[in-house]
């Protein structure tokens, strides 16, 4: 199982080899289009964001919505036993990340937070070196989250509307639970205004977005 | 008396395939289906027909069946449950949400759409809600369509509007809980909302498909309520009916929903169907009454164009192509053709130059086409509008199941929906109980 988890963080740290997401020539991921110009278009609320307990990766108790508070926040449930879509989806986590850290009006307006479906395994000490191998120096605020226990994980997953299945094959390559991809867009008031399966995780995309709520926020003060 | 292909033949003769169309609804099959869900690879456990009542047959009201094609099963290839929305509204098409946990269903004439619970008991969907608001949510969307699974919403196309019954129509966004989200009026020669037109915008809408990595959604045409619940021989007799036909394919830039171009596709564009290869930046549609694929496709100079790239049958003898599917490795189309009922598959491994390499007739009347993704398996339903199946002795209603050994389809099995008493089966979904399993 360790192995699987130095895997993932081996596949975050090739991140820092691949060319920068900031050099616009460049397509991650595959995505092939020019970005949208923030503030041309709508993102309409599509539900309140819920709350819940979570541990951080010291131990302590965080709320979720005291993280989401005045912030854009990008939300994102993973497990670091994946070897499936989860490395993936942390590394388009890790081009935001860095994306923000060249933009200091989006350190201070942005947080992302990665929470673990997979309390059992990752413990707040797994999380905490996610988070050693993924920051960027000087990026926005990026918490890693692991579950309390199993009531307040059902709670938390079933108001995201996560859904969480364990594979037959416990040993199954791509690690012993099936789940979908969603990245959660949520705005300073508690909405969440997108929803990225991983098709649409492009951090351009993203940052287009998080930037169209901002000056949403902006032209609303 | 003149028969409804004859009335078909004559008025396109007559107005020199002018842009009017008389077309056909269809849909679905696992490689169909958007990109945004998990796809069933191997082998599926169900086909869910979502299927219009007739009058006075069994309660007379629309029902999703479900139909067991486990193979070894000892009720494979029959129906094994049935969930009647105790009501007829034109039941036509429908699909899952991107947690293909439920199955959104509609009905053109009421615009009301069905939410079915599929993951609670796989072989036994129950209706879990119905959705009453779309045409006062919408501002006047009539006609909900197709339904297309984004990440947490679903993206129907509607067919008309409650202003005139015509075929200028919108996209309307739901939440995957059924709150109304948004609705996105396609362009028009008034109202090109930015769009370039190439010949015409007409604003009619059928089908929605999204192509993720290039950021486009594609949307095609058919026609209005007042065609499309009208009697097919009446509006064939009708020269002012039959100039209300879309023309249209729309590309739009699918993250902000704004339409960016406007094809000329003269004679109903109706599926739409992506190619699933990284590098396949191309679609096919086919239209209805001018029998032609087409293909829409970045060309090598960086621009989408629109090409016709073959006929479908012979296109004076108007055929009607309906439903298409296009198998997973991209090699593969299959092409259902209502009047004649036959299915013709193309291999359109050069996507320019489909060429037909199989035709077979699957009964009197064939809409909807849906393949497994191995492609090993391919199912057909006959039903295209209540006021548009053929008549009597014609009238064929069943779904049939095959296998495809990549030359011939192999008949396996055939429930008649006539003889079960449970209507006119139209769009198809398949299930696999491992979806849901912990």
């Amino acid at each position: 199982m360790r192995a699987l988890v130095l895997a993932t963080l081996a596949a975050a740290a090739c991140l820092h080899m691949a060319p920068a997401f900031a050099d616009p020539g460049h397509h991650p991921g595959g995505f092939d289009y020019d970005p949208p110009e923030p503030g041309t278009y709508r993102l309409p609320p599509l539900a309140p964001a819920a709350d819940g307990t979570a541990l951080d990766e010291t131990g302590a108790v965080r709320g979720l919505h005291d993280l989401m508070a005045g912030r854009v926040t990008v939300l994102g449930f993973i497990y670091t036993r994946c070897g499936d879509v989860c490395p993936l989806g942390t590394l388009m986590m890790r081009d935001l990340h860095e994306a923000t850290a060249a933009d200091a009006g989006l350190a201070a307006g942005v947080r992302l937070v990665t929470m673990s479906f997979d309390p059992g395994y990752d413990t707040p000490e797994v999380m905490a070196a996610q988070a050693r191998a993924l920051r960027a120096p000087g990026g926005a605020d990026w918490q890693f989250l692991t579950a309390r226990g199993r009531p307040e994980l059902e709670e938390v997953l079933a108001a995201y509307d996560q859904r969480v299945l364990r594979k037959a094959d416990p040993d199954d390559p791509g690690g012993p639970l099936a789940h979908q991809l969603r990245v959660y867009l949520i705005d300073g008031e508690r909405r969440i205004r997108n929803i990225y399966s991983l098709d649409f995780l492009d951090p351009r995309l993203v940052l287009a977005d998080i930037r169209t709520l901002m000056l949403e926020d902006a032209a609303r003060h | 008396m003149e028969t409804v292909g004859g009335l078909l033949r004559r008025f396109i003769g007559a107005a020199g395939l002018l842009l009017a169309t008389a077309a056909a609804p269809a849909v679905a099959d696992e490689t169909c289906m958007s990109p945004f869900m998990p796809k069933i690879t191997g082998q599926e456990d169900y086909v869910y027909v979502w299927t219009l009542g007739v009058e006075g047959m069994g309660d007379g009201s629309d029902k999703l069946v479900t139909v067991d094609v486990r193979p070894g099963s000892a009720t494979y290839g029959k129906v094994i449950a049935s969930a009647s929305v105790g009501s007829r509204n034109e039941a036509h098409h429908g699909g899952f949400t991107d947690d293909r946990r439920y199955f959104w269903t509609s009905g053109l004439d009421t615009s009301r759409i069905f939410v079915f619970d599929i993951h609670t008991d796989p072989a036994r969907p129950k209706l879990e809600r119905t959705i009453e608001d779309f045409v006062e949510a919408s501002g006047g969307v009539v006609g909900p369509h197709g339904a297309y699974a984004l990440p947490g919403r679903m993206l129907m196309s509607g067919l008309s509007n409650a202003k005139d019954g015509g075929g200028r129509t919108a996209l309307v966004e739901y939440t995957n809980d059924g709150r109304f989200l948004a609705a996105h009026w396609m362009p028009t020669a008034e109202d090109p909302r930015g769009a370039e037109i190439e010949s015409v915008a007409d604003g009619y809408g059928y089908d929605q498909r999204v192509l993720p990595r290039k950021n486009a959604l594609l949307t095609s045409s058919f026609t209005g309520k007042s065609n499309y619940m009208r009697d097919f021989g009446e509006m064939l007799k009708d020269p002012e009916a039959m100039k209300q036909f879309g023309q249209t394919v729309v590309l739009w830039d699918f993250h902000e929903r704004k339409p960016r171009k406007v094809f000329h596709v003269p004679g109903a564009p109706l599926e739409i169907r992506w190619a699933w290869g990284p590098t396949h930046d191309y679609a096919f549609t086919t239209t209805a009454l001018t029998s032609k694929i087409w293909l829409i496709h970045l060309d090598t100079d960086g621009e989408w164009k629109a090409k016709a790239v073959a006929d479908v049958g012979n296109p004076s003898d108007i055929p009607l192509p309906v439903d298409i599917s296009l198998s997973a490795d991209d090699r593969t189309l299959f092409v259902d053709t209502f009047m004649d009922g036959k299915v013709r598959v193309f291999d359109v491994g050069d996507p320019h130059a489909p060429k037909q390499i199989y035709e077979e007739t699957i009964g009197k009347q064939v809409n909807m086409v849906s393949q497994s993704w191995d492609g090993r398996r391919v199912y057909f339903t006959t039903s295209l509008l209540a006021n548009w199946d053929k008549k009597g002795a014609d009238n064929d209603q069943f779904i049939k199941g095959y296998d495809w050994d990549g030359k011939r389809l192999h008949h396996r099995f055939t429930i008649d929906f006539n003889a079960e008493k449970l209507g006119r089966p139209h769009i198809m979904r398949l299930g696999a109980a491992s979806l849901y399993a912990n």
